[in-house]
C-alpha cells in the first residue's frame, strides 16, 4: 500500500490530479449548496482549518453571482493532505513527515520536461483584450477588514531584469496579491525576499519587470515555492526534485517559464517607480497588516484551463492552511543547513508561524554548545528575518513532542540560560516588533548541563520506549477507536 | 463622478468594477475606491461596508494618505 501511495504521489502533474487523488482517500469535499462569497466562504473555511490533522479540501461550486465557476480552499489545509502529497498514508505523524521532508533534500535530480505552449493545458483558453480579473476569479474576502480581494495562495515566476536568461535566478515565489481594479493589481514582499531584490533592481536599472502569476498549481510547486532557499535555485527544479517527479514547464507569453498544467496564469508588468495603497490584510502572525504603499503591475494577458479552478487560502490567526502549507518546509531546509556544520543537530520543529518560534534538538559537544548551533539558526536565509523565538533541547526531546519540550524546559532551564538580543531584524508583519521590522531575538537553553558545569546533574528515569512502544500506541488508538464504533 | 461612498475613507466618486449576475440578474456589485484603494461588494455583511457599524480602527484618513509609507525604496 506504501509503495501504491509513492507512486500515485508521483504521478500528479497538477490541481486536478490532486484534488482526485485527495477526493479518492476521502480529503476533498465538494461543496454545492448555494454560498455567498462573503462571509460563507471564509466561514467554511476556517471551520475545517479547525482539524489540522484530518481536514479535506473544499471545492465550492455554487457561489452567489459566480455561475460556472469553481473556488478551491484547504488542498494543504492539513497534514494528512500533505502525507498524502509525499506518498504517504493518512495519519502519519508530523515527525515523520519530517523527516521523510528531509530525507529528500539534497538527493534527487530534478527532471524538467517542456511543453509546446500550443499543447499546454493552461493556454487553453486566452484572453488578450477587454481584460477584467472578475471575469476569470471568484474572488471573496478572505478577511472581514482586508484592504480588498487577495490572491493568497498565488506562485509569482519572475526573471531576473538585469539576467533575462538565467534560468536558475528565474524566481518562484507566493507573495500576496490584492486585486486593484479589472486589470492591475498590487504585489506586498520585502527586500529581502526574491522578488523584493527584482523590483529594486528593475526600478534601479529602468529595466522592465515582467511576471506570470499562477493559481492552481501543482501542489509540490505550492509548497516548494514557499521554501526559502538560495537566490541562485531555481525552484522548478526543487520542487521535481523533493517530489521526486517530472514537472512540466511552458512558456508564458511574456516569455516567462510557467507550469503548463496550472489552472490560470496572469501575465503583467510591473509600472515602475508607481505605489498605491495595498492593505491590511490578515496575515499569518494572525494579526492585520498595516497599509502600505506597495508597487502596482498591469495585466497584459491571462490563460486558463477550460472551466478553471480558482484556488485560495484561508489565512489568519492559527492554525490555518498557512500552517500545515509551509510550516514542515519551513523545518527542513533550517535542518539541513544548520547539519552543513553541525551534524549534532537531530531535528527542527520551525512549524509555529512560519518560524517565529522554533525548537531544535541538538546534542551537545561542549557545555553551551546548544547557544553556538541557535546562534548559526540565526543567520540560516529563513533565521536573518523569522526565528524569532528558539527553544533549544536535547537530542533525547522530540522537539515535535510539545509535552517533551515543556519537560525540558521545566527541567533543564536556568533563567540564566536565557539570551535576549536587542533589536535584531525582524519581520514588518510581526506585532510584537519594537517598530515594523526591527525587534528582539530569544533563545532559551533548555538542554542539559555538561562539565564544567557541575549544576543540574540528574539521574533520568529511562521509560520504555521505540517501535515496541510506537506499536503498543497505535494498537491502543486503534482498539479505542473500535470501541467507538 | 458616482455618489458611492467609500466605506473605509468615506470620500465619494467609488468605481463600478464588476457584477456579478445570475439568469441576466445582478446579484451583487463590485466598487474600488480611487482615493484609498479599498475594494468591496455590495452584498458583504455591514459590520464590513457600513461606515456607521465598520470598526474604525480600519478607517483610513483621506486627508492624509502621505502617512502611509512606500515599500522597496533605493
Amino acid at each position: 500500500m506504501m509503495q501504491d501511495l509513492a507512486k500515485q504521489s508521483r504521478s500528479i502533474t497538477s490541481l486536478r490530479d490532486f484534488l482526485e487523488l485527495l477526493g479518492d482517500a476521502g480529503q476533498a469535499i465538494t461543496w454545492s449548496e448555494r454560498v455567498m462569497p462573503e462571509p460563507d466562504v471564509r466561514n467554511i473555511a476556517v471551520a475545517a482549518s479547525r482539524d489540522a490533522n484530518g481536514a479535506p479540501a473544499i471545492v465550492f461550486d455554487n457561489i452567489a453571482g459566480y455561475p460556472g465557476k469553481r473556488t478551491a480552499v484547504g488542498v494543504h489545509g492539513s497534514w494528512d493532505n500533505i502525507a498524502l502529497l509525499l506518498g504517504r498514508p493518512k495519519g502519519t505523524t508530523i515527525r515523520e513527515l519530517f523527516f521523510e521532508i528531509a530525507g529528500r533534500w539534497g538527493d534527487a535530480a530534478a527532471q524538467i520536461s517542456t511543453v509546446p505552449e500550443a499543447r499546454a493545458p493552461v493556454h487553453e483558453c486566452r484572453i488578450e483584450s477587454g481584460i477584467n480579473l472578475y471575469d476569470v476569479l471568484p474572488v471573496y474576502r478572505i478577511n472581514e477588514y482586508d484592504g480588498g480581494f487577495y490572491l493568497g495562495k498565488a506562485s509569482v515566476a519572475s526573471r531576473d531584469p538585469e539576467d533575462l536568461d538565467n534560468f536558475g535566478k528565474q524566481n518562484v515565489g507566493i507573495y500576496r496579491l490584492q486585486l486593484q481594479g479589472p486589470d492591475s493589481f498590487t504585489l506586498m514582499t520585502i527586500p529581502s525576499h526574491d522578488m523584493g531584490r527584482q523590483i529594486m533592481a528593475a526600478e534601479r536599472t529602468g529595466l522592465p519587470l515582467k511576471i506570470a502569476v499562477m493559481l492552481g498549481n501543482h501542489p509540490g510547486l505550492a509548497v516548494f515555492a514557499a521554501t526559502p532557499i538560495g537566490y541562485e535555485e531555481s525552484e522548478y527544479s526543487y520542487a521535481s526534485a523533493m517530489m521526486g517527479a517530472p514537472i512540466r514547464l511552458t512558456k508564458s507569453g511574456n516569455g516567462i517559464d510557467i507550469l503548463a498544467d496550472s489552472e490560470i496564469v496572469i501575465e503583467a508588468e510591473m509600472q515602475l517607480g508607481e505605489r498605491v495603497l495595498e492593505g491590511p490584510f490578515g496575515e499569518f502572525p494572525g494579526s492585520y497588516s498595516g497599509v502600505r504603499k506597495a508597487p502596482i503591475f498591469k495585466v497584459t494577458a491571462i490563460s486558463h484551463r477550460k472551466n478553471p479552478i480558482f484556488e485560495n487560502i484561508y489565512i489568519g490567526r492559527g492554525w490555518t492552511e498557512h500552517d500545515t502549507l509551509i510550516g514542515l518546509h519551513t523545518s527542513a531546509p533550517i535542518y539541513a543547513q544548520l547539519r552543513q556544520n553541525f551534524p549534532e543537530v537531530t531535528a527542527v520543529n520551525a512549524l509555529y508561524q512560519h518560524g517565529l518560534t522554533g525548537i531544535i534538538s541538538v546534542k551537545n559537544r561542549m557545555a553551551g554548545f546548544a547557544k553556538t548551533v541557535a546562534l548559526r539558526a540565526l543567520s540560516t536565509p529563513h533565521g536573518v528575518m523569522y526565528l524569532k523565538n528558539l527553544i533549544m533541547v536535547d537530542a533525547d526531546v522530540d522537539p515535535f513532542d510539545l509535552n517533551q519540550v515543556m519537560w525540558a524546559l521545566s527541567t533543564r532551564t536556568r533563567a540564566d540560560d536565557i539570551i535576549v538580543l536587542p533589536n535584531m531584524p525582524a519581520v514588518p508583519i510581526d506585532p510584537s516588533a519594537v517598530v515594523p521590522g526591527k525587534g528582539h531575538r530569544l533563545i532559551i537553553d533548555a538542554t542539559s548541563y555538561l562539565p564544567p558545569d557541575p549544576v543540574g546533574e540528574a539521574h533520568l528515569v529511562t521509560p520504555p520506549t521505540g517501535r515496541d512502544i510506537d506499536e503498543l500506541s497505535k494498537k491502543i488508538r486503534a482498539m479505542q477507536l473500535g470501541a467507538l464504533q | 463622478m458616482s455618489k458611492t461612498v467609500c466605506p473605509r475613507c468615506a470620500t465619494g466618486g467609488a468605481l463600478d468594477d464588476y457584477q456579478g449576475k445570475e439568469g441576466g440578474k445582478v446579484v451583487w456589485t463590485i466598487h474600488r475606491c480611487p482615493t484609498c484603494c479599498f475594494s468591496w461588494r455590495d452584498s458583504e455583511p455591514a459590520s464590513a461596508i457600513d461606515i456607521g457599524i465598520r470598526s474604525a480602527d480600519f478607517a483610513v484618513d483621506a486627508a492624509n494618505l502621505d502617512r502611509y509609507v512606500k515599500i522597496l525604496q533605493q
